[in-house]
């Protein structure tokens, strides 16, 4: 049985440090966004 | 199966707590970092008023940081005199939090200021650990060797009156611990958290001790520190539960165990990078939980004095008649179980050497 070449995991597999980073990034703003704007909207 | 905490005034589930407290223990044996910050949003979470959340935290911490002290003890990696130093300051900065934390109680913010200290903290320790994470990857995707500079100088150093610490081979003003110690003693104080994530950092970057004297140390000065924050806050307010601290210590301490043997066979710093997202995410919660859920009012089963049984009667009755000893009383049994806790882990150990040692003896 012949499987084709699939593309997606390959590309997953090549950017897999831009991934990562990505998630960390947006972890980090996600976190901050939540807390900064809690802050203002509290305080304001 | 709740139970009900006669100090708290809340219903908890015993089985819950003690799961989340051995959990956060296994954290903290693997990683090194001590589960306060953790803990204490944790029981905030789960119903106990955060006045009360910090006080049974550093009661729990106070057991545990015991344990691993009379560990370093028996292994003579303890600086005495360097803890003490940091002790003298970390007594005064604690005293400064309990001000700073009557000050917000009477003015009615003070569940409002945890909340807000523990929010920003863990986002800030968060990002660290996940920024330095992100330096770590571009390292390794580029082969970089990083070169650390021998002496790096801040204006601490050059602070006077400059004494010897012949343990860590190091001539250093005595106001160097002690400005590090008062910074922990305030935040411990505020929050419920033994400070390790301040002091372990501090005492390798800033005071620049030999690594391997340095978790014994920082275990020691959190004995002290958290001595005076349950001491205080069980005369000042009368905050600690001993039904809670029952279950946080038994659940802590066998989770720290476990902990540092998986710490043991497993390498670490690659989860390092998810420990720092569940920081972030708790960071979130806690967030969420101020700033958004206020309206929706937890539901908190408030019991009365009828439903006390014995046990629960006579921890009221001893905090209530006699805060000095009740407060002395906890202090003891926290110090008592964490002395125990090391043997009990000493003699395994020494049994199943013994036990390994003959059954290889004989398979030859």
């Amino acid at each position: 049985m012949h499987f084709p070449n699939i593309k997606i995991p390959q590309k997953i597999k090549d950017n897999k440090t831009k991934f990562i980073k990505t998630g960390i990034i947006s972890a980090i703003g996600a976190c901050w966004g939540v807390i900064l704007v809690g802050t203002f909207v509290t305080f304001n | 199966m709740d139970v009900f905490l006669p100090i708290a005034q809340v219903f908890v589930n015993p089985i819950e707590i003690l799961l989340l407290s051995a959990i956060v223990g296994v954290l903290s044996g693997l990683f090194g970092v001590g589960g306060g910050f953790l803990m204490t949003p944790f029981l905030i979470f789960m119903g106990v008023p955060p006045a009360y959340a910090v006080a049974n935290e550093a009661n729990n911490i106070l057991a545990t940081s015991v344990s691993g002290s009379t560990t370093h003890y028996l292994k003579n990696t303890l600086d005495y005199k360097m803890g003490l130093m940091i002790v003298i300051g970390g007594s005064i900065g604690t005293a400064l939090g309990i001000y700073t934390f009557t000050y917000f109680q009477d003015i009615g913010k003070i569940d409002t200021v945890i909340s807000l200290a523990y929010m920003y903290i863990l986002a800030i320790i968060g990002t660290l650990m996940l920024v330095e994470s992100l330096g770590e990857i571009d390292k390794a995707k580029k082969n970089i060797v990083e070169r650390k500079k021998l002496h790096v100088h801040y204006w601490i150093h050059g602070l006077p009156l400059r004494m010897r610490f012949p343990k860590s081979k190091l001539y250093e003003s005595v106001f160097t611990p002690i400005i590090i110690g008062l910074a922990v003693g305030f935040i411990a104080a505020i929050m419920g958290i033994g400070g390790a994530f301040i002091l372990v950092p501090a005492m390798i970057y800033i005071i620049k001790m030999p690594t391997r004297l340095v978790p014994g140390t920082s275990l020691f000065v959190t004995i002290f520190v958290s001595v005076i924050v349950t001491f205080l806050h069980s005369i000042n307010y009368g905050s600690i539960d001993l039904m809670l601290v029952v279950m946080l210590v038994v659940g802590s301490i066998v989770g720290v165990q476990v902990g540092q043997k998986l710490g043991e066979q497993i390498d670490s710093s690659g989860l390092k990078a998810l420990l720092a997202i569940l920081l972030l995410v708790v960071g979130i919660v806690i967030a969420y939980d101020t700033f958004f859920a206020e309206d929706i009012k937890k539901e908190i089963l408030n019991g009365t004095s009828q439903d006390l049984n014995f046990f629960s009667k006579f921890i009221k009755g001893f905090s209530e008649d006699m805060p000095f000893f009740y407060g002395l009383f906890s202090i003891l049994f926290a110090v008592i179980l964490g002395i125990a806790a090391a043997f009990i882990r000493r003699s395994i150990s020494k049994f199943r050497k013994k036990y390994f040692n003959k059954t290889i003896k004989q398979s030859k």
